[in-house]
C-alpha cells in the first residue's frame, strides 16, 4: 500500500532535514534579506547605561564563555567594547574561561582602539584567567588585590595604575558579564546583592529569561546573536551579529514549519489509525 | 577585507573547515572515524591549553606571592596537593579534605546572597504592581502573578493534590511546562546560532562569501 502525504512528511529522513536547513543558513550569508531587528529594552537599558558613563568611571569586562560559543556571544562582545572605547571608559578584563586569551585577542583585533587610542595599563587592563568560579568571583567583591597579585602579562598590581584604582566591587560602575553559564548568578549575588555594583548581562540564547527572574538586581541583558545585532543597530555600527540575525530567522521559521508540519501529519495519520 | 594570502591563517582556516565537517559527519553518518578523530583532537587541544593556563595562574596567584614571602599561600598549595591523591585507592580518602573544603566554602557563599536575590527579589516583583501600566502590563502582571502561585503550589508535597488544590496545581503544571518550552526554544535558538557561525565560516574559506 503506497503511504499517505502526512505519514511521508513524518517519516523524513533527518539527514535530508539537516541539508536543507545548511542550505537554508547559507543562502542570507551569500544573499543578505535585510530583515528588521527591533531593539528590545533589554538591550536598550544595557546601552543606556553604558551611555551614562565616561572617561572617569571603570567598567568590568567578564569573560566567563569559551571560544566555540563566539558565533553567538561574539558581536555583542565587539559591540559593546566598541561603545565602551568611544565613551572613554576605562576597562577592566578578566575571566573565567582557560580559552579567553583568544577571546582577548578577537575583541582587540576587532576594536583596535584599544591598541592605538587606549594606554595599557591606565586605560585598560587584562588581568587574566582565574579558576575558583563563584568562590572567585566573592573573593574579588571584597579584595581584587589579594586575588590578583600580576596581569596576564605577569607585571605586578603595583605597577598598573588601573587596578591600583580597583580595589574592590565598589570602585567598578559597571559589570558586563560575558556569560554562557552561571556566571550572571555568582556576580548577582556577590557583586550586586553584597556590593552594589551595576550588573549587566551579555548571554547566550537560553539566559534570556534570565532576566524575569532578576529584575532588581540586572541592568539590562543581551541574549545571543540577536543582543550584538539590536546593540550594533543602536551604536549605528552594523557588523557581525546584523549579518547572522538573517540565517537565524530563516532557521527558526524552517523549523516553525517542520515542526507544524510534522505535528499536523501526526494527528493526521493517527485518525487514520 | 580581501582573502588572506598569509599560509597560517590559510591553513588554520582550512583545518578549522575541514575539522567542522568532520564533525557534522556524524548527524548525517553517525558515529564514524572522521568524527572520532575530530573530537580526541578537540578534547586534547582543549586539555593541552587548560594545562598551560592552570600552571600561569599558578606561578603568578601562588607561587610569585610564595616566592616574596607570603607563607600563608602554603596553605591552599598543599589543599591543591592533596587533591592529586585521589587516583591512588590506599590513599584516596586524604583528598576528601580539601575537597570537603571547596563544597563547603562553595555553599556557604552561594546561600550568603541566593536567599535575597533569588528568593526574596523575585517575590517581591511577582507582586509589586506595574508603574505606569497599559493594558498589557496588566496582563503580564497577572499572568505572571498567577503563574508564580500555582507553579508553587505544585511544589507542596505535604497535601494530596485533590479538593481545593487540585486546579491551582494542573495549573502550576501547565506554567512549568511551559518555562520549559520556553527554555528549549531558547535552546534550539542558541544551536542555530552555532550552526549559523560554521555555516559562515564554510563559505567565507571556500571563498564564496568576502572574507571578514
Amino acid at each position: 500500500m503506497s503511504k499517505s502525504i502526512w505519514s511521508k512528511i513524518t517519516d523524513v529522513d533527518r539527514r535530508v532535514l539537516y541539508w536543507v536547513m545548511f542550505i537554508a543558513l547559507a543562502i542570507p550569508f551569500i544573499s543578505p534579506l535585510g530583515m528588521p531587528v527591533p531593539v528590545t529594552e533589554m538591550t536598550k537599558a544595557v546601552y543606556d547605561k553604558v551611555e551614562s558613563l565616561g572617561p572617569k568611571n571603570i567598567a568590568l569586562f567578564s569573560i566567563a564563555g569559551g571560544v566555540s560559543a563566539w558565533p553567538e556571544i561574539a558581536p555583542s562582545m565587539v559591540a559593546v567594547m566598541r561603545h565602551l572605547v568611544k565613551k572613554e571608559v576605562k576597562i577592566v578584563v578578566w575571566g573565567f574561561f582557560t580559552d579567553q586569551d583568544i577571546t582577548v585577542d578577537m575583541i582587540t583585533s576587532n576594536v583596535p582602539e584599544l591598541k592605538t587610542k587606549y594606554k595599557y595599563g591606565e586605560d585598560w587592563v587584562y588581568m587574566g584567567y582565574l579558576a575558583g568560579g563563584e568562590t572567585a568571583v566573592a573573593a574579588l567583591a571584597s579584595d581584587v588585590h589579594s586575588v590578583f597579585k600580576a596581569d596576564k602579562y605577569g607585571t605586578p598590581v603595583e605597577k598598573l595604575p588601573l587596578i591600583q584604582r580597583v580595589k574592590s566591587a565598589k570602585d567598578i560602575d559597571l559589570v558586563l558579564t560575558v556569560d554562557t553559564g552561571s556566571y550572571i548568578l555568582y556576580y548577582v549575588r556577590h557583586w550586586n546583592v553584597g556590593k552594589g555594583t551595576p550588573v549587566a548581562e551579555i548571554g547566550i540564547a537560553m539566559q534570556a529569561d534570565m532576566v524575569v527572574y532578576y529584575p532588581a538586581n540586572l541592568v539590562g541583558l543581551m541574549i545571543g546573536v540577536r543582543g550584538g545585532a539590536e546593540y550594533e543597530k543602536l551604536i549605528g555600527r552594523l557588523g557581525d551579529g546584523t549579518v547572522r540575525m538573517d540565517a537565524i530567522n530563516i532557521s527558526h521559521l524552517l523549523f516553525i514549519i517542520a515542526i507544524a508540519l510534522a505535528n499536523v501529519g501526526y494527528v493526521a495519520t493517527r485518525r487514520k489509525k | 577585507m580581501p582573502y588572506p594570502t598569509d599560509p597560517l591563517i590559510l591553513s588554520g582556516a582550512w583545518a578549522s573547515v575541514i575539522l567542522t565537517l568532520m564533525v557534522y559527519s556524524y548527524v548525517l553518518y553517525k558515529e564514524n572515524l572522521a568524527y572520532r578523530f575530530t573530537e580526541h583532537t578537540y578534547i586534547s587541544t582543549s586539555l593541552a591549553i587548560a594545562v598551560v593556563v592552570a600552571s600561569q595562574t599558578l606561578t603568578s596567584n601562588a607561587f610569585l606571592p610564595l616566592s616574596k614571602g607570603d607563607i600563608s599561600y602554603v596553605i591552599p598549595i598543599i589543599l591543591g596537593l592533596l587533591l592529586f591523591t585521589l587516583p591512588f585507592r590506599q590513599v584516596r580518602w586524604i583528598s576528601r579534605y580539601p575537597l570537603a573544603f571547596v563544597v563547603g566554602v562553595g555553599t556557604g557563599l552561594a546561600m550568603r546572597g541566593a536567599v535575597h536575590a533569588q528568593m526574596v527579589a523575585q517575590v517581591l516583583t511577582a507582586i509589586t504592581l506595574p508603574k505606569a501600566p497599559q493594558p498589557v502590563d496588566w496582563f503580564n502582571f497577572f499572568f505572571a502573578l498567577i503563574a508564580f502561585l500555582t507553579s508553587t503550589s505544585y511544589f507542596i508535597f505535604t497535601r494530596e493534590h485533590t479538593g481545593f488544590m487540585a486546579i491551582p496545581t494542573k495549573i502550576g503544571r501547565y506554567m512549568i511546562m511551559l518555562a520549559l518550552g520556553s527554555y528549549f526554544g531558547n535552546t534550539i535558538l542558541f544551536r542555530m546560532a552555532m550552526l549559523s557561525g560554521r555555516v559562515e565560516e564554510i563559505l567565507k574559506v571556500f571563498g564564496i562569501i568576502p572574507w571578514r
